[in-house]
């Protein structure tokens, strides 16, 4: 009973801590451009392949230690990132006015990176190499931690800090509140519109593409179907916490990572999902507009 | 930003209006020549289905007969194309006359025909041989159970939050096939239900006829007051309200409206695979598809995925079945982004007004 409910607890907070960087992302471009981005699921997929490619390549085995999965992850973060933008750029930006037909759009994305990744890959699930390998036997209370857990666990909060400094704190990060509060206001301040969301996606890329390679080495082998599971869920959580809160995304994140983590253990894999899609339609009904509202307004 | 693609979209327009001038004194004549089979059909029936003009009129009845006539004059592998677009037609049109009319775009469908289909066939696996007179009936009533129960809480909300939930729903279902797979079969399905028949001309014609008799119904409906009303509640709710119309009302009947064709498509795709399993029924692509079929065709205009469903699964299954499926599929998908982008209204609206104007003036 206690180890289990010790699993839970480590368990709850590796995957709370993935399922906010990706919601992180979804709820930040939501809360800007009011674009629902369902291509973000494609864009943890990207990561978790890039990481994939760069670590077995071997190119960057010249690097002293733990460097080579170090400079993987950078490179992954940084490939999702790119495509994300190119995203925006290449295509949202021109339809992004119909909310519908981006919808649509993004969806068709993520299907067809989901193809690319079947069509180069293959159907069959790749476990990411560790980037901290091992685990420790915490033998007192009968569990053991896997390293790459606790990683995931604090490069999630360091992220958190470092997104919070940036958009409470620089010009920069507080022209994207800004924008999310009132695209007019912004815009009448100087703040240039389509560079702030350019900077979203970017922001929204690089976080979906670390999340993949953790998920990918942790809970959730890359495959190209990965992306489903993590974007309902990024899903759940944004609207439980509020479309457009950075506050509520985390918050809700923990809820739900500790819900799914709790069903795994306790009331088996295969309910796996159906419990937070049940508190989801739940908070929908009672709270339409999420534990913490409107952060950001709309007009 | 809208100015600059609104401009490049007349910068279109007025390109093909040049090449349409240059065009009609040869279809005019066309047109004034089939005018006479085109007006027998306004005077009777275009006060219920929408006038057209000759060439419009050509168009259809020759869509027409040439679909009715397909084992006649083409092979095998188009046959058994044109039998499943005819189910996927269904679909589309289904989730047009919901979601392209009212504009509450659902991704929720492939939980209805996936509803439609397990009913048939759980019931013929956990209780009994019954006759398809009754699993039929069944089935399109439990998919309109369904239907309303999605319908129901997911109807509070609007625009993107809609459309959440009803991809929730799909995801509910398909996650509650695993549990339960003593009775449903889990990942492999279930293989309880009788196909109609081996004959593939007479499969295609039980899965045709279906489909015209459907086809027409729901062109009545679209183009009545029923019809308007969704319009209006896509273009202007509020709009819709102050006139005194009870708008959620309108948006539960467009459920109903849907589920019911839903349900059918369903049980027939159920009797053409001879069993039910997750990936060929459920799962949320399912629901993608039948949207990228009606978009490709033309939303809100119930002809229009119709002609998506046979062009979707014609690339598919035809044009492309040389290739590797994966690079199959990335090429229709990117078909389907460029016609997103692009020509918005789908194709075959843009075909549509195209012959309209190639037609002349109407007297």
């Amino acid at each position: 009973m206690l180890d289990s409910l010790l699993t839970v607890l480590l368990l709850g907070a590796t995957m709370s801590a993935i399922y906010a960087l990706i919601a992180l992302g979804f709820t930040m471009v939501f809360g800007v451009g009011g674009v629902l981005n369902l291509a973000h699921g494609g864009l943890i997929m990207v990561g978790a392949y890039t990481y994939l490619v760069v670590s077995r390549s071997g190119a960057l085995d010249w690097l002293p230690g733990a460097g080579p999965e170090v400079a993987s992850l950078l490179v992954a973060a940084l490939v999702a990132a790119l495509v994300s933008y190119v995203l925006y750029v290449g295509l949202v930006r021109y339809i992004e006015e119909n909310v519908v037909i981006t919808f649509l759009a993004t969806v068709i994305v993520a299907l067809l990176l989901t193809e690319v990744a079947l069509y180069q890959f293959g159907s069959q699930p790749n476990t990411l190499r560790a980037i901290w390998g091992g685990a420790t036997n915490l033998e007192s209370v009968g569990t053991r931690v896997l390293h790459m857990h606790v990683l995931g666990f604090v490069v999630s909060w360091v992220i958190i800090g470092g997104l919070w400094y940036y958009v409470k704190r620089t010009d920069e990060g507080r022209s994207i509140l800004a924008a999310s509060m009132s695209e007019r206001g912004a815009q009448l301040t100087g703040v240039s519109l389509q560079k702030v969301k350019s900077r979203t996606w970017l922001i929204a890329g690089a976080f979906a593409g670390i999340a993949g390679v953790f998920l990918g080495a942790t809970t959730q082998p890359a495959s190209p179907n990965m992306w489903l599971n993590p974007l309902a869920l990024a899903f759940i959580i944004v609207v439980i916490g509020g479309i457009g809160s950075i506050k509520g995304s985390v918050v809700a994140a923990y809820l739900i990572g500790y819900l799914e983590a709790f069903t795994i253990e306790v009331i088996g894999a295969s309910y796996q999902g159906i419990l937070s899609l049940v508190v989801l339609v739940a908070v929908l009904l009672v709270l339409p507009e999420g534990l913490y509202g409107r952060e950001f307004v709309h007009e | 930003m809208s100015s600059e693609t609104e401009s490049s979209n007349t910068i279109a327009g007025e390109s093909s209006g040049r090449v349409v001038d240059r065009l009609r004194p040869v279809t005019g004549p066309i047109d004034r020549a089939l005018s006479p089979l085109a007006n027998g059909y306004n005077r009777f029936l275009g006060p219920y289905f929408g006038e057209m003009n000759g060439l419009q009129f050509a168009l259809l009845f020759v869509s027409l007969i040439s679909l009715a006539t397909a084992p006649f004059w083409s092979n095998y592998i188009i046959v058994q194309t044109f039998t499943v677009a005819s189910i996927w037609a269904i679909f589309a049109m289904s989730w047009d006359i919901q979601s392209g009319y009212t504009g509450y775009i659902s991704f929720g469908h492939s939980a209805l025909s996936g509803a439609a289909a397990y009913t048939t066939a759980m019931l013929l696996y956990n209780v009994g041989d019954f006759p398809f007179m009754v699993t039929a009936p069944v089935s399109v009533f439990v998919t309109l159970v369904v239907g309303l129960a999605i319908a129901l809480p997911s109807l509070r909300l609007s625009g993107p939050y809609f459309s959440l939930i009803t991809f929730v729903a799909v995801l509910i279902f398909y996650r509650l096939i695993r549990p339960f797979s003593d009775q449903t079969g889990g990942e492999t399905g279930l293989q309880s239900v009788e196909v109609f028949t081996y004959d593939p001309v007479a499969l295609y014609y039980y899965m045709f006829v279906p489909m015209v008799v459907i086809a027409v119904v729901l062109v009545f409906i679209a183009r009545s007051n029923i019809g308007l009303v969704f319009t209006a509640i896509r273009e202007n709710e509020s709009a819709v309200e102050a006139a005194g119309l009870n708008a959620t009302k309108f948006k539960l009947w467009s459920f109903v409206i849907s589920a019911i064709p839903m349900g059918i498509g369903g049980v027939l795709l159920a009797h053409y695979y001879g069993g039910v399993d997750p990936y060929t029924f459920v799962v949320v692509d399912n629901s993608i598809e039948m949207i990228a079929m009606a978009v490709v065709g033309g939303m809100s205009s119930i002809l229009g995925p119709l002609a998506g469903a046979f062009l979707f699964l014609s690339l598919d299954r035809i044009i492309l079945t040389e290739l590797p499926t994966r690079l199959r599929w990335i090429i229709i998908w990117v078909a389907v982004l460029v016609v997103l982008v692009f020509a918005r209204d789908g194709v075959f609206r843009k075909l549509w007004h195209g012959l309209d104007r190639l037609g002349g003036d109407r007297e």
